[in-house]
């Protein structure tokens, strides 16, 4: 199945997974009540959240156009025309591209001066094969969002599985897999992380996967500690007593009570994702199109003679806003849903 | 104690073993001896060389199981190896990997140990300063700068500390290293600089919320209203109380110190381990590359040891398990 | 309290003036060599070996180059590149007896080896010996030995039975432990002889080739043949403390290793016991700086009567400092601290205006020097496969010019290499026999209806292949994935779209690259090669049949194969340069337009930068040693230096200033809120 398809139903399920989400929420006071605070204190982080969701969002959704009339095939973009673009691309021009840097909102090619193809528009400039920064950064978010959000929501639920089986199940169980998160926490992470991209091979998945193994034991530790606590509550002793089946137990009374965990976690990943992913572009480790890759490109501009600044502003821009705009959203999360039991944590 | 110490090193025991499992997993299974010994010897190599090269380092045995000789396999081998610190050769151009680790390691400390004592101590000051002065404009303008700093990418710590204080400045070197004592200091200098800025904010947020939750323990109560002064309250039972979590963090951090750091050291050319480690990314050095995690997992682990010993030291009310 | 505000306050004063604590200085180097003669570079990538007959870098003769002497050497200023006697006393003269080509060198009488313990094996105390004929076969000989792994034995396998030789080696080792065991010089003696290295005397030696090859001469100039110690070999064998003999060089050139830490600072010294300061009598060709050149070298001061004629060497030591990062080496450049440089992309427009220096590095007392390089940058097709390839017979044939005529190089050098270099119309680059400047390659100039009328004709019209509806597939294999050289990908990736052709960029690790290279999975590439020496066999042989890749693991990596173009090739190979030979070339040249196996791209072309106090100095295009004509007045530089670094200071008060500014009315208001 060609890319964007899958992009496409990839983007579906999470829509439809999202939607889910917040029904359920809605439905509980708690959250309900947690959720207007979270907007009272953060509107703009959280708008500023939302609109990176969109972007990510616009830029998974790709189709590809009929088949092109003759007259375009001649005008020499054929391929162009038969790749899919996304919904995000369909915001710029097809031909949206010069042939090398130019300055934000020049006129002229920065180096020799030749007149542009579309002169004055481009906002943020051009990089060194023509393509325009502000669609570029702009397509960084898709990247960022996938490293942080995606991976973040497949090692969560595994990290949660693996934590609440070892805290409830007790026994060799958890001494199995409290085995296997020691071994994995005594690596140091980013050692941990480059090895892992080393032996996987370098790849989109394989750096979700790399990254996913190194964030999953944090949390898996503290939802195992979370359960080991549950487990012995009345409540939850006295559902056993009236002889409640024990994967009811835990999908009714442990999980649900470990959700402001998951949801304080799924920030704190979501924004080391992003950095780590951004060290590993600058090992030559990283993901195409993603602003680490971006910085990692535009650092020698730096010293590009006259200097070459707009390629770096874009990128550390979109990457330094949403993770702002994440680590406040997600100190107010903390705040209010756990005021007491989670500390700062590095 | 004793007992609790015997546990305590056995548990650390298990878990080395863990990791050189893991290890093994991770780099035996994935490629094989045939393609680092071809990426070692270039592409012309007969195939006696090869051989003599995977027997040199060690692989050319069966990776799990040998029915004639059950303990001859590389699984067997590679536990034996790292157990005994006979690391063997490097894969890309066969110098001895201890040899190169112990160089690197002197460099690495040079950078980490200032590094490590500025942050903790600028850390501590700053921290101490935005508690002492909780829900005033500093407290508040202080948490925002630090998110503000934590939300910065460390390569741009490094690419613009490069660029404005080596390049425009020009008040150190802008990379490089030399051991003699004359001359270290000037290259040392920015790469604790930039290591420094880019670290205090996740640190000063980190202790004012230690500092933060002693002064709202009762003790601190009663020493106020016995009339105690801030300051006093501050540096003597805030302070001292909140040694522990700061006592952990640096036990924690001390057996790391050597791995050193690998971006600031390959970005300032310090020949450390970190450094090390991106050039066996780049020579796709495997065998380096297994080592330094090993040895890092190593020393990480013997701090962990160390910390809870220092707790236990340190606070008798900590239940010993 | 008080005293709490006082401690908390001054540790932030002090972090905040720890910088102007220190009288800064960015001098990189101790004080004490500020005066001397030392001439300071950088590098990249620490040498992968030491040992001369495998070393085959750049960044491996720039140490081996400079320690190890060879027989022959290049004349430091002529060109075309003219042989000049090295350790040799001449440059000898082909013989022939019947079929047989036969060389016969001698040696200068009294030449030592570098003071090393490993002559420490021949008795006690001794330090060093002379250097004979023994030596260099010894080094030949090892060529031929499997365990050493040579990259060259291909080139030497046509000294006769010099490849029995190393197979007869492998044979004994084999069945003979104690023989394995045994000290490598009495393995070789048990071993040898060879029958084409003959040793005449204890200075003189003749080498008998099966077949004329007059390039083996250049292969003299280069570290493979360096003579070597067996001492060495055997001494540093890597056990116990002693480094492997890839690690540790004992030469008998003008310099020996000093500091090799080479993950950071190399550094080379004179070597006393070099015949250049031991024998400064005799004048050697090697040893003196030339007195004599091309036209413009006068002009340039390349021939400055300060140093035409006198002995070599000038300088005290050499100093390789490691820099891992482009940047930051430019800087220190421009700095004043390393003395001479290529320049980065990244400020080529400073440096350069209209193809001269610029003139505010000029006014620096900057020179600039540019060469063009004896090589070649190609993208390549692989043609074993069946759709570029020549099973896809005349189809694959017209695809190949079609793709070849998109390709626009000039404009791939002005974007990516600042316009450093000529556009390529064969293989043959500027400098080397064979080259045409007047020659233009029909299928090397942008032509895009050409192009489509050819892909049209191959059957693919738009680009579209018929089979699938779609444009056709194809994959451009590389094994590195550099950010930076991905986007240098793209640019042909996107002037193939305009044909319509979509073609991927299939990223890989190198070794899985190398992998697809071997077993001819793949179809499209990128490869440079660089001379050896300064002959068109050097280049041609690239697409010679059994350099095929694939097949032999050569390094035609196209895999092209044409029986026509063999039988010119070995005509060619046999011939010096004379009108039958530009003809041959000039046949071959004809095949590669057609056939088209390759995109030639371009010629580099190299530009050097060396600061004002470096004495006028005319840079070698390939990968020979230089350091010994080199010259620098370390008295100007330290006054150079002192100007260029003056620290911009304020700017740590400001900032003192600006935390001030901010604590104390903080402290302020806290005091009057608390009292």
């Amino acid at each position: 199945m060609e890319g964007y398809v899958v992009s496409n139903l990839l983007v579906a399920g999470l829509l439809a997974l999202g939607i889910f989400a917040v029904w359920r929420a809605s439905r509980s006071r708690l959250w309900r009540d947690a959720g207007r605070e979270l907007v009272r204190r953060r509107p703009i982080a959280l708008t500023a959240v939302g609109l990176f969701v969109l972007l990510g969002l616009m830029d998974a959704v790709a189709w590809v156009d009929p088949p092109a009339t003759a007259a375009q095939l001649a005008a020499g973009d054929a391929i162009a025309l038969r790749k899919p673009r996304s919904l995000l691309d369909r915001l710029f021009p097809p031909d949206f591209e010069e042939r090398s840097y130019s300055a934000p909102l020049a006129d002229v090619e920065f180096y020799g001066g030749r007149p542009l193809r579309h002169p004055g528009r481009h906002l943020l400039g051009t990089d060194i094969l023509g393509r325009d920064v502000l669609h570029l950064t702009l397509k960084g978010a898709r990247v960022a969002l996938l490293v942080g959000g995606l991976t973040s929501l497949i090692v969560i639920p595994l990290a949660l599985v693996f934590g609440v089986t070892a805290g409830y199940l007790g026994g060799g169980v958890d001494d199995a897999i409290f085995f296997v998160m020691s071994t994995l926490a005594s690596i140091p992470s980013i050692l941990l992380l480059i090895a892992l991209v080393m032996a996987l091979g370098r790849g989109p998945v394989q750096v979700c996967v790399a990254l996913g193994v190194t964030g999953w034991v944090g949390f898996a530790r503290i939802a195992r500690g979370e359960t080991l606590k549950l487990r012995e509550l009345d409540y939850v002793q006295a559902a056993r007593a009236l002889g409640v089946s024990e994967p009811r137990i835990v999908l009714r009374h442990v999980i649900p009570n470990l959700m402001h965990l998951v949801v304080i976690t799924f920030v704190i990943l979501f924004s080391s994702f992003v950095l780590s992913e951004a060290v590993l572009s600058w090992l030559g480790l990283g993901i195409d199109g993603s602003w680490g890759q971006m910085i990692d490109q535009a650092r020698n501009e730096l010293s590009r003679d006259p200097i070459i600044v707009w390629n770096l502003a874009g990128a550390s821009t979109g990457l330094f806003t949403l993770i702002l705009a994440v680590n406040l959203v997600g100190d107010a999360v903390r705040d209010i849903l756990d005021p007491r039991t989670l500390k700062e944590r590095r | 104690m004793l007992a609790y110490l015997v546990r305590r090193l056995a548990w650390g025991a298990v878990t080395v073993l863990g990791v050189l499992l893991f290890l093994f997993l991770l780099f035996f299974l994935i490629t094989t001896p045939d393609d680092i010994a071809r990426k070692a010897l270039g592409e012309k190599a007969p195939a006696s060389v090869l051989e003599q090269w995977k027997k040199n380092h060690g692989y050319d045995k069966p990776r799990f199981w040998n029915p004639q000789h059950p303990a001859d396999t590389m699984l067997v081998e590679h536990f034996r190896r790292m157990l005994t610190f006979d690391f063997g050769r490097s894969d890309a151009d066969d110098v001895p990997i201890a040899e190169r680790l112990r160089r690197g390691a002197g460099p690495s400390l040079s950078l980490q140990v200032p590094l490590f004592v500025l942050s903790l101590g600028v850390a501590i000051a700053l921290s101490l300063l935005v508690a002492f002065f909780r829900d005033t404009y500093i407290d508040r303008s202080g948490v925002v700068l630090c998110v503000l700093a934590m939300s910065i990418s460390s390569v741009l710590y490094i690419v613009g500390g490069q660029y404005l204080i080596g390049k425009v400045l020009r008040w150190f070197p802008i990379s490089g290293f030399d051991p003699s004592p004359e001359v270290i200091w000037r290259f040392l200098a920015l790469p604790v600089l930039v290591g420094l800025v880019a670290n205090v904010g996740s640190d000063v947020r980190f202790y004012r919320t230690v500092f933060l939750e002693e002064t709202g323990r009762d003790y601190v109560r009663t020493a106020r209203a016995k009339g105690c002064g801030e300051g006093r309250i501050m540096l003597h039972h805030v302070l001292r109380n909140a040694l522990i979590p700061i006592l952990t963090q640096v036990v924690i951090s001390i057996p790391t110190l050597f791995l050193g750091s690998v971006l600031l050291e390959s970005f300032f050319g310090i020949p450390g381990l970190g450094s090390i480690t991106v050039d066996a990314i780049n020579s796709n050095d495997f065998s380096t590359l297994r080592t330094v995690v090993y040895i890092g997992s190593l020393l990480f682990i013997l701090g962990q040891i160390l910390t809870d010993l220092a707790y236990t030291w340190a606070d008798p009310r900590v239940r010993l398990e | 309290m008080r005293h709490a505000r006082r401690g908390a306050a001054r540790a932030l004063l002090a972090a905040l003036a720890l910088p102007a604590l220190f009288s800064c200085t960015n001098d990189p180097y101790p004080a004490a060599d500020a005066g001397v003669k030392v001439l300071y570079q950088s590098f990249d990538e620490p040498p992968k070996t030491l040992d001369p007959q495998v070393a085959y870098s750049v960044n491996d003769h720039a140490v081996i180059g400079n320690v190890y002497d060879t027989l022959l050497e290049y004349h430091y200023l002529k060109r075309p590149y003219t042989l000049i006697p090295g350790l040799a006393e001449a440059v000898p003269e082909a013989r022939s007896e019947g079929a047989d080509v036969v060389y016969r060198f001698r040696l200068r009488p009294d030449l030592l080896f570098q003071d090393d313990p490993c002559f420490g094996l021949d008795g006690p105390d001794r330090r060093t010996r002379s250097v004979g004929a023994a030596d260099a076969i010894f080094a030949l000989e090892r060529i031929a030995d499997p365990q050493v792994n040579s990259p060259v034995l291909e080139t030497f396998a046509k000294i006769r039975g010099l490849r029995a030789f190393g197979e007869r080696l492998a044979a004994r080792r084999a069945a003979d432990p104690a023989f394995a065991a045994a000290r490598i010089e009495r393995q070789y003696a048990e071993a040898g002889p060879v029958e084409g290295l003959r040793r005449l005397g204890p200075l003189e030696f003749e080498i008998v080739l099966d077949e004329a090859y007059p390039q083996i001469l250049y292969w003299f100039a280069m570290p493979f043949t360096a003579p070597v110690a067996w001492e060495a070999v055997a001494f540093y064998d890597g056990r116990g403390d002693r480094p492997s003999f890839a690690e540790h060089a004992v030469g008998t050139g003008p310099w020996r290793v000093a500091v090799y830490d080479k993950r950071s600072r190399i550094a080379l010294e004179r070597n006393p016991n070099w015949y250049g300061l031991r024998h400064p009598e005799w004048k050697a060709p090697g040893a003196v700086y030339p007195t004599e050149g091309e036209p413009d070298d006068a002009a340039s001061g390349a021939l400055d009567p300060a140093r035409a004629g006198r002995p070599l060497p000038f300088l005290q030591r050499i100093e390789f400092r490691r820099e891992k990062e482009s940047i930051p080496a430019f800087t220190k450049f421009l700095q004043g601290y390393y003395d001479v440089s290529g320049i980065i992309k990244e400020s080529f427009d400073r440096m350069v205006r209209g193809g001269e220096l610029s003139p505010d590095m000029a006014a620096r007392g900057m020179r600039l020097s540019k060469t063009v390089n004896p090589d070649v940058y190609y993208i390549g097709f692989n043609m074993d496969d069946p759709v570029v390839g020549a099973p896809g017979g005349d189809r694959a044939r017209r695809l190949r010019q079609a793709m070849s005529l998109a390709i626009d190089s000039k404009e791939y050098l002005r974007l990516f290499l600042n316009g450093r270099g000529i556009p390529a119309q064969s293989p043959i680059p500027p400098g080397i026999y064979g080259y045409d400047a007047d020659y233009r390659n029909p299928f090397r100039q942008v032509d895009l209806e050409r192009a489509g009328a050819l892909l049209r004709e191959a059957g693919y019209p738009g680009g579209v292949d018929p089979k699938t509806g779609r444009p056709l597939h194809l994959t451009f294999d590389t094994g590195d994935t550099a950010t930076e050289v991905l986007l240098a990908y793209q640019f042909f990736v996107n002037s193939w779209a305009r044909l319509g052709l979509d073609v991927e960029i299939a990223a890989t690790s190198y070794n899985q690259f190398q992998e697809k290279i071997r077993t001819g999975a793949f179809q499209v590439f990128l490869f440079g090669w660089v001379a050896d020496y300064p002959d068109p066999e050097n280049f041609l042989f690239l697409l010679w049949t059994p350099m095929g890749r694939s097949r032999n693991g050569g390094p035609n990596s196209a895999n092209f194969s044409d029986p026509e173009y063999d039988r010119l090739f070995l005509e060619m190979r046999a011939r010096s340069n004379d009108a039958r030979r530009l003809e041959l070339i000039r046949e071959m040249r004809g095949i590669v337009e057609r056939e088209r196996p390759w995109i030639e791209l371009f010629h580099r072309e190299s530009y050097l930068l060396a600061d004002g106090w470096v004495a006028p100095l005319k840079p070698p295009s390939m990968a020979v040693p230089t350091a010994k004509y080199l010259d620098v007045d370390p008295a100007q530089r330290e006054r150079m230096r002192r100007a260029w670094n003056r620290p911009v200071t304020w700017p740590a008060w400001v900032l003192l200033g600006l935390a001030v500014a901010v604590i104390v009315p903080g402290v302020r208001t806290y005091l009057r809120e608390r009292q």
